[in-house]
């Protein structure tokens, strides 16, 4: 088994606004699969990051500069990751694709641990 | 915390409810004036919900772990402002974690004096009154009030301004004010179940929850001392009488069954004798409510064991009150239908031609369709069937169109 990193992207801004009772079904579609997953022992570790931009720090003639985040060209950012356990890439792509994240406007990037 | 609580702890509706209970609690500390900054806080802290249960599980007490949030949200809200308007921190310690139903049933019933001020317009209060008490989306208002979401966005946007620009203060009337300002209250509630037990006849389930809210509200305002008037009392008795025939008024198929068609055992006996109770209550009223009438007219269809052992006279002479009290064309209708069965269908149909003059008849389907099964009885099979013609012609669901339209073919067989 190899492990992999799901990193949830998602568009800059809060989203469409939800009724409470859509906030539920959402919040139960994520635990329900997150439930999946552990119950098939695949799931190491996920959070969930503060909704905001964040800040980026470069390298600047000599001094490191710290600016609002994302990064300038990009619209989106990391709302948080899941880590997981796969066979390879194909499987772990079947497994992203279940989660509800995709169903919400959201993107997944997957990526593999370094192995030794 | 449990180990990763699975959704089961997760009860239906639970964050619709807890939206309500907590705009209440975070009215009395914000105030009137600051709804929308509320429903932001709100916002968060069923945002929150969503980024920790998925990882954490879900918590052993939700609605515990959502008030601290939301008070915690409401707290930093504070603290960031801090500069512009000076607050008492320990205003917060009024606001209770845990579970408290006196506090609960003052705050909401406040919420609701806000939500219903007779300055706000009928359509705004029952809007106010489904969005911030009873916690639904404005796209489940917008259906049931057949308009855009755009439009109930707008109208709560509005109503929201003249809360602040009013200066409405949370807290439950008193005296000659309260008097003046409960039937508003009523009313919402009132129109909150009509919205919900129209619109609710097609799958639309949380349109239909409506209804079930109406229920709960009228509960809870006869159990404040405040607020439990004989009229109040009325109006539970007449909600629960309805509601106690819901899951009886739609058939095998999703069609909608009349009172003569519905299996009586389905009825809900524990309602009823809720409603019995309320009318009891609500004949301590120094005056009669339309509601009292109302009330009167469904306890006599929920006494009746069979469509046909009901008392046609005794709910003829409510309707013959009710057009006195509130003649509009559905009550109007109602009392022809009432007249047909205490004195047979000659007389009613002559009552009902009789309101052909209103206007308002025109184009109202049950109007025609109940003129058309006036005509059938009478043996009058080509004007029965022309009748039922106008009515498909008028603004109709699904069901009631094709329960309409069987009426019409019928004709036809016979003659």
């Amino acid at each position: 088994m190899l492990d992999f990193m799901l990193f949830l992207h998602q568009d800059l801004g809060t989203g469409p606004i939800r009724s409470p009772e859509e906030m539920m079904a959402v919040t139960k579609e994520y635990m329900a699969w997150a439930d999946r997953m552990r119950a098939e022992g695949r799931l190491k570790g996920g959070e969930r990051l503060a909704n905001d931009p964040g800040k980026v720090l470069r390298p600047k003639g000599g001094r490191i500069a710290v600016t609002d985040g994302p990064y300038a060209e990009t619209k989106e950012l990391i709302g948080g990751y899941f880590a997981i356990s796969a066979t390879d890439y194909d499987e772990a792509c079947r497994i992203a694709e279940s989660c509800p994240h995709l169903k919400y406007g959201g993107r997944i990037e997957v990526r593999q641990f370094h192995t030794m | 915390m449990s180990e990763h609580g699975g959704t089961d702890l997760l009860v239906e509706g639970l964050f619709r409810r807890e939206a309500g209970r907590l705009a209440a609690r975070l009215t009395r500390l914000f105030g009137p004036a600051r709804l929308p900054l509320v429903e932001d806080v709100l916002q968060e802290t069923f945002a929150a919900a969503l980024a920790r249960w998925p990882i954490d599980g879900a918590p052993e007490r939700p609605a515990a772990w959502l008030a601290a949030v939301a008070r915690n949200k409401a707290l930093d809200r504070l603290r960031r402002e801090v500069r512009e308007q000076p607050f008492d921190e320990a205003l917060f310690d009024a606001m209770p974690i845990t579970e408290e139903p006196k506090a609960d049933l003052d705050d909401t019933l406040a919420l609701m004096f806000v939500a219903c001020h007779p300055a706000l317009g009928e359509d705004a209060q029952a809007m106010l009154t489904l969005k911030t008490v009873c916690g639904f989306g404005v796209n489940d208002i917008a259906r049931a009030y057949l308009t855009s979401s755009d439009a109930v966005a707008q109208r709560l946007v509005r109503a929201k301004a003249d809360i602040r620009k009013l200066g409405l203060t949370f807290e439950i009337p008193e005296g000659g004010e309260l008097a003046q300002r409960l039937p508003a209250l009523l009313q919402a509630v009132y129109l909150l179940f009509t919205g919900g037990y129209t619109a609710g006849e097609g799958e639309d389930l949380i349109v239909a929850e409506f209804c079930v809210e109406a229920l709960r509200l009228a509960e809870l305002i006869t159990r404040h001392p405040a607020t439990a008037t004989g009229e109040a009392h009325a109006l539970a008795a007449l909600l629960s009488f309805q509601h106690a025939r819901a899951s009886a008024r739609i058939g095998n198929s999703g069609e909608l069954l009349r009172l003569a068609e519905q299996d009586r055992s389905l009825w809900d006996r524990e309602l009823i004798a809720r409603g019995f109770a309320h009318l009891q209550e609500a004949m301590t009223a120094r005056e009669l409510s339309v509601y009292h009438v109302e009330a009167g007219a469904a306890a006599v269809h929920a006494s009746a064991k069979d469509f046909d052992s009901t008392d046609w006279q005794q709910l003829a002479q409510y309707y013959a009150m009710l057009e006195e009290l509130k003649p509009t064309a559905v009550v109007r209708l109602n009392a022809a239908v009432a007249t047909a069965y205490a004195e047979g269908p000659q007389i009613a149909l002559l009552k009902l031609d009789r309101l052909s003059g209103d206007r308002r008849m025109d184009d109202y389907a049950l109007f025609h369709a109940t003129r058309g099964d006036l005509l059938f009885k009478l043996g009058r099979h080509e004007a029965a069937h022309a009748a039922f013609g106008k009515a498909l012609e008028c603004p109709l669901s699904d069901p009631e169109r094709a329960f309409i339209a069987t009426r019409a073919k019928s004709c036809r067989r016979v003659s």
